[in-house]
């Protein structure tokens, strides 16, 4: 027997590969709908895997330990919604308020940064920076207030209800997850067959260590800014630290608009010490940094195995075909493309594994036609 | 609650038509588990069908899974230059490509079904996953497995089989 041994995926694999992200990217982007409850229900999926696990560990069955786990999770959930409304509700009225105190406390910090590089500068007193850039925020803010606030309120409120999906997703990928993969093995051929679950065991790992990765990073990361936030001396650093941590999923544009919060507050809280506010800047840089060359190879780096100039070149073409969803979702998508890529473009340029599907059908023709 | 009904959970539910269970406990690597941990690794299985000539894996293929055979008859082969020689024909209760269960190595033989069997699947990452999840369960199957391979060993040092790199 002679065995060709298939070389991996080439270069048209990996365009394929590519390609398909970016298809997908735009199509998830038309159902964004049903993709955002999908990637939460994942996240908790793979959150809720480990205490699952050790339910099973325990001796319990899956269903039992699926039960218990998504049960005291869920309890987990209303309780601390139960807690927060009162405080949220009493606060409710005054969220306006203060949302517009600490715009016009950062847009303060703004002006004065600018005229105080104007008296530095010729050249920007000259061009009136300070005044144009005023009067530029004034008609942005007014345009985005009148035509594009209510739209975003009203697509934020449609969404919410399938925001619900997210749990009840969880629930049935942790219950019934195994029966799913191996429903999906029963309509591969034999001659595929090890190859391709080999694929699916991959894809899971993938999945699982990219979603766990980005849990550990945001922990690391709220854990980290809340600390220097503390020693700053900004109020609740925490809250701060988790809301920076998680708008920093979005790549690029999320750590941007972490950063432009932290600052509103610090020039807000600190109208007239502007070193505070560039204290953090200083320190939401250095905890980039320390995510950047640190936390991310350590955690989601090492789950996707992916070319760095691949990741960067993907996140501007997640950008550019769906937006801010694109930028969310184009690292797990890439991750799970490639990993099926890959494989299919082995399983499909191996001849053998072919030459023995080929082989199994003619049987099969035979055996279903002996009699006839 | 509506998702107890039986139709409702046809697609990939817990009536698994397609998969009755087959009596694990006459596969000898299974032999030792109680009636309490068998019903966590049927939950990891695969179920096959192969036809009397249909080649199971090949020689070189990566390991990944390990073989039960439930019924039918798998004979192990291996091709030295052009000529093929049979190194073993394995029955119901046999397991064969044990190896892929403790390493990635590539397969040193061919494996093709020469009755129509049925043959139950494992893969190393669910066995690994065992190991994990329930230590107990996977350090009597790895027991057995070296019992086994111990017994493949004596045989091939007595000269009676040559199949003990599967």
């Amino acid at each position: 027997m002679r065995r060709l041994r298939p070389s991996g995926a080439g270069p048209l694999a990996w365009c394929g590969i590519l390609l398909a992200t970016t298809l997908a990217l735009y199509l998830f982007q038309q159902v964004l709908w049903l993709v955002l409850p999908f990637l939460f229900g994942l996240i908790a999926y793979y959150f809720l895997a480990y205490p699952m696990q050790r339910l099973m560990f325990a001796g319990l069955s899956q269903e039992s330990a699926a039960n218990i786990t998504v049960g005291v999770f869920a309890l987990l959930l209303v309780g601390a919604f139960a807690f927060m409304l009162p405080r949220f509700a009493a606060q409710a009225v005054g969220v306006q308020e203060t949302g517009m105190r600490y715009l016009q406390g950062g847009l303060l910090l703004l002006d004065q940064t600018l005229r105080a590089l104007e008296q530095q500068s010729r050249f920007m007193r000259d061009a009136h920076v300070a005044d144009a850039v005023s009067s530029y925020i004034a008609v942005a803010g007014e345009g985005f207030a009148q035509n594009r606030l209510p739209s975003l309120m009203m697509s934020v409120a449609a969404w919410l209800p399938s925001m619900l999906l997210a749990p009840f997703l969880a629930y049935f990928f942790l219950r019934d997850g195994r029966r799913f993969q191996r429903f999906l093995a029963r309509a591969v051929p034999n001659a595929y067959f090890e190859r391709t679950l080999h694929l699916l065991y991959e894809v899971d790992r993938t999945t699982r260590a990219y979603f766990q990765g980005l849990v550990k990073l945001t922990v690391l990361d709220a854990v980290c800014l809340a600390a220097g936030l503390w020693v700053i001396g900004l109020s609740s650093p925490l809250t701060l630290g988790i809301i920076t941590a998680v708008l920093a999923w979005i790549p690029f544009v999320g750590s941007v608009i972490g950063c432009a919060l932290v600052v509103m507050v610090a020039a807000t809280d600190f109208p007239g010490s502007p070193s505070i506010a560039y204290a953090s800047i200083g320190l939401f840089i250095l905890v980039r940094l320390l995510d950047d060359f640190i936390f991310m190879p350590l955690t989601i780096g090492r789950s996707l195995r992916m070319h760095p100039l691949i990741t960067v070149l993907m996140i501007f073409v997640g950008g550019a075909v769906a937006g801010v969803a694109g930028l969310l979702l184009v690292l797990p998508v890439l991750g799970v493309i490639m990993v099926v890529g890959e494989t299919l473009s082995i399983v499909a340029s191996d001849p053998r594994l072919r030459a023995r599907h080929a082989h199994a059908r003619r049987l099969r023709w035979q055996a279903v036609t002996r009699d006839l | 609650m509506p998702y107890r009904t039986e139709s409702d959970v046809r697609l990939f539910g817990r009536h698994d038509a397609h998969e009755a269970p087959h009596p694990l406990r006459q596969i000898k690597l299974f032999s030792t588990l109680s009636r309490r941990e068998m019903p966590v690794v049927q939950a990891l299985r695969h179920e096959r069908s192969y036809l009397a000539g249909e080649v199971v894996f090949d020689e070189g293929d990566d390991g990944e899974a390990i073989y039960a055979i439930v019924s039918g008859e798998v004979e192990i082969l291996r091709h030295d230059g052009g000529r093929q020689q049979r190194l073993a024909v394995l029955a119901a209760g046999e397991v064969f490509g044990e190896l892929a269960l403790l390493d990635q190595a590539p397969r040193a033989a061919q494996a093709r079904a020469t009755a129509d069997c049925v043959l139950v699947v494992f893969f190393r990452a669910d066995f690994m996953n065992l190991l994990e999840t329930h230590p107990k369960i996977a350090s009597k199957i790895a027991l057995s497995l070296a019992r086994h391979l111990g017994s493949r060993l004596r045989q091939a040092n007595a000269g009676q089989r040559q199949d003990g790199h599967l």
